[in-house]
């Protein structure tokens, strides 16, 4: 890795603040998703605006209200809002609408190649091989989050008392009820697609096998887990709510019984949101006050700043398709877009 | 540096036909150039005029923090959440519960989340209460009786439909319940609104503020089911130890029955006033300055509940000194 960070004594600016572009676009960062080469950002005005690394980023105004989720799906993106509308914005900016659910919120949405979903209080809605019509999928409670695995055929919907997993059959989807007592949030499958994974309301994780469902129980954080990541070959399964990056592996048995790896020490503040260097084995980590740590996933190496503090919480931190630039938003609306790599300006 | 202020929450809770939807409506109209969000619930009256009404479904959650009556509204972590991620700041957010819910779960949130107390803060608990009706619902649902236990204020709407006497029962029934809640005589829930809004009634400062009543010792007990309240004093100063041990104990024991519990307390060799105030088994407690010149430095707690006079209160209490 060289992404020039080295030597950055005597300035109060960070190398990536130093060659990057900074906005303030005076609305909550919600969300962030790569398409094509850009890296696509929504906000809690309503607007969704595509960044790119040679243009200044073009706007559109998609929602009335907070944009509450985003996904990618080939050369658009998905979104989901506050006024009820699922929506998709090609990257020539044009809107199409999917559903509208009126006053209901849409809380979460997720996409894998040319399936796609979303969900609205009680309700799942799933669009699969190219039906004009979803698939009602309903819940015991409010879907907390939508995932898709890395072959598209399994969904992840979780909700108050456990995770259901639909899979696709060879007439119909089946669904398949992972239970673990609490409210389950944000879900995600490992990418071998053995291990299902949620953030719970209380300061944990829960896992399953799926194989056999066995529980996984990972806890001990100071606060919430609000963003969870996969990182490098092991994998690990990076995540925030403590004061450092919270690494647990995933080769082998998995993390039974094993210790996670702890990097990117934020001092006396929790780290809001985590976001893997791709296809290396290195994690950038956002905090609390703003700033962001790279950091591999070694306890013996150092950690590099990224960016300085903003004095608002990290929300988003995402790394363009071709790696070559990452953008950092934060819960003020502040945007920083910058080239990943030193001497390809 | 962090997150702009803090969002006051004001929960609304009463009987269907109470006139909460009355309320809602005078709220919006009467404050013009604010800015509110209103979180109504699925059963809700139609007919609130807003455009920033959010349809919520009371969905409570139990918590898997060892606490066996915490309960959160899920909804309302899930929706202050989506609501601090607007653009514009919001001057106040409304909650309606509907008719037969309890309000500890809502008010448990704000304890519990730690996100929701991050951003927003509850203001108080106001709660429209039918003149003509409560005194049979308050024989006929649990629910009636927790509502008025829990207020910060209570509406008591609809005075124009019964006489003098009939008002006096009700009042004083609405006290023997929760003596410490304010109680605005209205007729269609015409009260000033800086009455009403806030309000900042859990705020630990407001725990000073209720002093006087802490005085009147009122052991007045119906039957079992019904909720009381019960205050005792102390002239000399608490046992710190004494006092955590027993309190904690009593939360964990007794924190179903025990609905709200406030206090203030002078401990031995501290200089400074510690106030606190709980909702069941959650509490809230901080030092808050010294002592007023001419304060007597009398310790005061109060609680509100159900069986109050099986749990050794007042031996207890009296054990901290």
């Amino acid at each position: 890795m060289n992404l020039g960070l080295k030597d950055n004594q005597g300035s109060s600016k960070t190398k990536l603040e130093e060659r990057g572009t900074e906005y303030n676009l005076k609305a909550p960062v919600t969300g962030a998703v790569t398409i094509n080469n850009y890296i696509v950002v929504s906000f809690g005005d309503g607007k969704v605006r595509f960044f790119s690394q040679d243009n200044e980023p073009f706007v559109v105004q998609a929602h009335k209200g907070v944009i509450l989720s985003i996904a990618g799906i080939e050369d658009s993106v998905l979104t989901g809002g506050e006024d009820g509308r699922f929506l998709k914005i090609s990257d020539n900016g044009n809107i199409n609408e999917i559903a509208n659910f009126g006053t209901q919120w849409i809380d979460a949405v997720a996409s894998y190649k040319m399936n796609y979903a979303c969900s609205s209080g009680r309700k799942a809605y799933l669009w699969s091989d190219d039906k004009e019509t979803a698939l009602t999928l309903d819940n015991p409670s409010t879907v907390g989050g939508l995932s898709f695995d890395e072959t598209g055929n399994r969904l992840a919907v979780s909700s108050y008392g456990g995770v259901t997993v639909w899979e696709k059959g060879n007439r119909r989807w089946k669904s398949s009820r992972f239970v673990w007592k609490g409210s389950h949030g944000k879900v995600t499958f490992s990418p071998d697609g053995k291990y299902l994974i949620s953030a719970m309301q209380e300061n944990e994780i829960h896992g399953w096998r799926i194989r056999d469902k066995t529980d996984l129980t990972m806890s001990g954080y100071p606060s919430k887990v609000k963003s969870l990541t996969w990182v490098g070959d092991t994998p690990h399964l990076v995540t925030s709510g403590a004061n450092e990056a919270i690494c647990w592996p995933f080769d082998g048995k998995g993390p039974l019984g094993r210790k996670p790896i702890c990097v990117a020490n934020g001092g006396n503040q929790n780290a809001t949101f985590v976001q893997a260097l791709p296809d290396e084995n290195a994690v950038f980590v956002g905090f609390y006050d703003g700033s962001v740590l790279l950091s591999e996933i070694d306890e013996t190496k150092k950690s590099y700043p990224i960016r300085s503090q903003t004095g608002y919480e990290v929300s988003v931190i995402s790394i363009s398709s071709d790696k070559k630039y990452i953008l950092i938003g934060d819960i003020k609306g502040n945007v920083l877009c910058s080239p990943l790599w030193a001497g390809e300006l | 540096m962090q997150t702009s202020e803090q969002v006051p929450v004001t929960v609304l809770t009463g009987f269907l036909g109470a006139g909460k939807t009355t309320l809602l409506n005078r709220i919006l109209t009467e404050q013009h150039g604010r800015k509110y969000a209103v979180i109504v619930n699925e059963f809700g009256e139609q007919g609130i005029d807003n455009d920033l009404v959010v349809d919520a479904d009371e969905e409570v959650f139990e918590m898997n923090n060892g606490c066996i009556c915490c309960t959160v509204r899920g909804d309302l972590i899930r929706i202050l959440g989506g609501l601090m991620k607007r653009a514009d700041q919001l001057d106040a957010i409304i909650v309606e519960t509907t008719g037969l819910a309890d309000p500890a779960p809502v008010a448990q949130t704000f304890f519990v989340d730690q996100d929701v107390a991050d951003r927003t803060k509850l203001d108080a608990i106001v709660t429209v209460a039918d003149a003509v009706h409560l005194n049979s619902q308050l024989g006929e649902h649990h629910e009636a009786e927790e509502q008025i236990a829990f207020a910060d204020v209570v509406l008591m709407n609809k005075v124009d439909l019964v006489d003098e006497v009939g008002l006096e029962n009700v009042k004083s029934r609405i006290r023997k319940i929760n003596p410490y809640a304010k109680i605005i005589k209205t007729t269609k829930c015409a009260a000033p609104l800086d009455e009403i809004l806030g309000l900042n009634a859990f705020s630990l400062d407001r725990v000073l503020e209720v002093e006087p009543d802490f005085l009147d010792s009122d052991h007045d007990h119906e039957h079992d089911d019904d909720v009381t309240s019960i205050s005792f004093v102390s002239e000399k100063p608490l046992n710190m130890d004494k006092f955590q041990s027993w309190f904690g104990d009593l939360l964990q024991t007794h924190g179903q029955d025990i609905l709200r519990s406030k206090g203030i307390l002078n401990f031995a060799n501290k200089d400074e006033r510690y106030v606190f105030q709980g909702v069941h088994m959650l509490m809230d407690a901080s030092p808050m300055g010294p002592w007023p010149k001419n304060d007597n430095k009398n310790s005061r707690v109060v609680f509100i509940g159900r069986n109050l006079d099986k749990m050794g209160l007042k031996e207890g209490f009296e054990g901290c000194i």
